[in-house]
């Protein structure tokens, strides 16, 4: 069996990087084209939530955790939940657009494949998360509620975030029969985790029934590791998170691929 | 080699079979169409053709590349033009084009150039830096053209290259097509329009249900199920129902066409009628068409 053959087949062997890159080049151009109002999505929206946590919520509560203040608290946690809140909007209703107005179908007719599609969107997810990251990171830092020290870290994390949040959008995407059921993705999988992920309050305070649920949703082990890298608490417990969201990676993008399949090569 | 080569192809959903056997090849440098009515598995055919549809049974080459199994391979050279255009509209014209010559391969120097040779080539020069929602739907449809010539494709595939376009843009597409069709490229396309199979194809396949019930010539096809002269007559003064009662009782198979009674006939065979302006002339592949529709050929 060659290698067109292998992919041909649908085992998805078979990655042309060049396409996924192309598929990527086309993304940034797209966004690129509406820059004025992207920078109102990553400088503007989480710039408010980042003062009115840190100065709002912050003046009322004092420290937390032994010590840390809430700014310093909540900001590696509102730097994480934007960055997925970037990365499952590209992934789902940007990519769901794509599919409706046909565009994946004409992908599909140059020389590229569903996984590479896939892998496209995700990458790009990343990106979005990466520049949210940056944008988001750089008001804390100002403030000193980050120390720019934990910048690398938390652009790692964020890869991580666009990795987790891109499939799960490309799945969503492959599975939602109108944009009226892909809302649900937000209502059902965005915001309940950017609320009990850890960003705002350690998971701890929650009741004991719900912290088990709490630890384990995609979102907790990146909020975890983001506060690590800007705390400087960075321990073993951090390596088996890493762990945790490889893991949901390896699950959760063949099953995207094979949903965007059966929804595209009908 | 014949370029395009469908053996027994099959496409099932579920109980319902799209495609049933089909079998035809396309010579390189022919036009080939499919005409047929909505149904008839036309779209379904081109989109197995475009990798876009597993096949169920059989088999299809494209320059004796097996479609199911090189699929990426048969891309290379296979331009795809679908029915609903496809374009990116978070791009300018060009950045449609430059795009799919990157996901294509091309450099971005050679993308460049394809992309100005193609935009002058379609007469879309002049609306490179547009949003693609500023375009007409006939700069659209021949937007989704251009965009299959980037990559200089051998074959090309086009489903119903000019369904919703006005007189003029369909013209003006067609004159593109035949121009293409000179420069050697081989067309595959498919359609429900008369004149546009008649003016483009070299052979066209009659479809109906899943199936080619016949394939030839625009002329073949007329002389072998066209019937001999057609005739309608047009009421101008007699009642519909005199024509009808005088027609059925004189044994005259007929078909009633919004104005006129049509009948597959010499008007002189035909029962003499007061008040009927009778207009006689030879079969056309739309007669042709219109059995096919209805009934299927082989009742026809």
């Amino acid at each position: 069996m060659n290698a067109e053959t292998a992919m041909a087949s649908g085992t998805g062997a078979l990655i042309r990087w060049r396409s996924v890159a192309a598929l990527w080049r086309r993304h940034l151009q797209a966004l690129l084209r509406v820059w004025k109002v992207a920078i109102t999505w990553f400088v503007v929206e989480p710039g408010i939530a980042l003062l009115a946590c840190a100065l709002g919520i912050g003046g009322l509560v004092g420290d937390v955790d032994g010590g840390i203040s809430y700014a310093a608290f909540v900001a590696p946690g509102i730097v994480v939940g934007t960055a997925m809140f970037h990365a499952i909007f590209e992934a789902s209703w940007s990519a769901f657009e794509r599919i409706d107005r046909s565009l994946y179908e004409t992908f599909l007719t140059a020389p590229v494949t569903v996984p590479e599609i896939v892998l496209g969107e995700i990458a790009f997810a990343s990106t979005r998360a990466l520049i949210s990251t940056l944008s988001v990171s750089a008001f804390a830092v100002g403030f000193g509620w980050i120390p720019l020290g934990a910048l690398p870290g938390l652009l790692l994390v964020s890869v991580g975030v666009g990795a987790v949040f891109g499939c799960i959008g490309q799945l969503f995407a492959a599975l939602a029969p109108s944009m009226h059921t892909l809302s649900l993705v937000f209502t059902l999988v965005a915001t309940p985790m950017y609320f009990f992920s850890g960003s705002f309050f350690p998971v701890s305070v929650l009741p004991d029934a719900l912290e088990p649920v709490a630890r384990a949703l995609p979102l907790t082990p990146l909020v975890d590791l983001a506060r690590a890298f800007s705390l400087g608490t960075v321990s073993g417990t951090q390596a088996l998170q890493a762990l945790y969201v490889v893991a949901l990676v390896a699950v959760l993008l063949p099953l995207a691929m094979m949903a965007m399949r059966r929804r595209l090569l009908r | 080699m014949a370029m395009i080569e469908a053996r027994g192809l099959v496409k099932r959903y579920g109980e319902l079979t799209a495609v049933d056997g089909l079998s035809f090849a396309v010579e390189e440098g022919e036009t080939f169409g499919l005409l047929g009515p909505n149904g008839a598995g036309k779209t379904t055919t081109m989109r197995m053709l475009a990798g876009l549809c597993p096949i169920s049974a059989g088999t299809l080459h494209v320059a004796g590349l097996d479609v199911a199994r090189e699929a990426r391979a048969v891309r290379r050279f296979l331009g795809v033009v679908t029915q609903a255009d496809g374009l990116d509209t978070e791009l300018t014209v060009r950045g449609n084009l430059e795009v799919f010559a990157d996901l294509s391969g091309l450099s971005r120097a050679a993308a460049r150039a394809r992309a100005d040779e193609v935009l002058a080539f379609l007469d879309l020069a002049d609306k490179a830096d547009e949003s693609v929602d500023a375009l007409s739907g006939g700069m659209k449809r021949r937007l989704a053209i251009a965009r299959a010539l980037v990559p200089s494709p051998r074959v090309i595939v086009l489903d119903e290259p000019s369904t919703g376009l006005d007189p003029e843009s369909r013209v003006r597409v067609w004159e593109e097509l035949a121009s293409l069709k000179r420069s050697g490229v081989t067309l595959l396309l498919s359609t429900h329009y008369m004149d546009e199979a008649e003016l483009l194809c070299d052979r066209i396949a009659v479809m109906h249900s899943g199936r080619i019930l016949d394939v030839g010539t625009p002329a073949e096809l007329v002389a072998r199920h066209g019937g001999g002269r057609v005739t309608d007559l047009r009421p101008s003064g007699a009642r519909r129902e005199t024509i009808r009662e005088a027609l059925s009782a004189a044994g005259v198979p007929f078909r009633e066409m919004g104005a006129v009674f049509r009948v597959s006939a010499d008007g002189a065979t035909l029962p003499a009628l007061e008040g009927v302006t009778v207009s006689e002339r030879a079969p056309n592949l739309e007669d042709v068409f219109l059995k096919v529709a209805g009934r299927g050929l082989s009742e026809a």
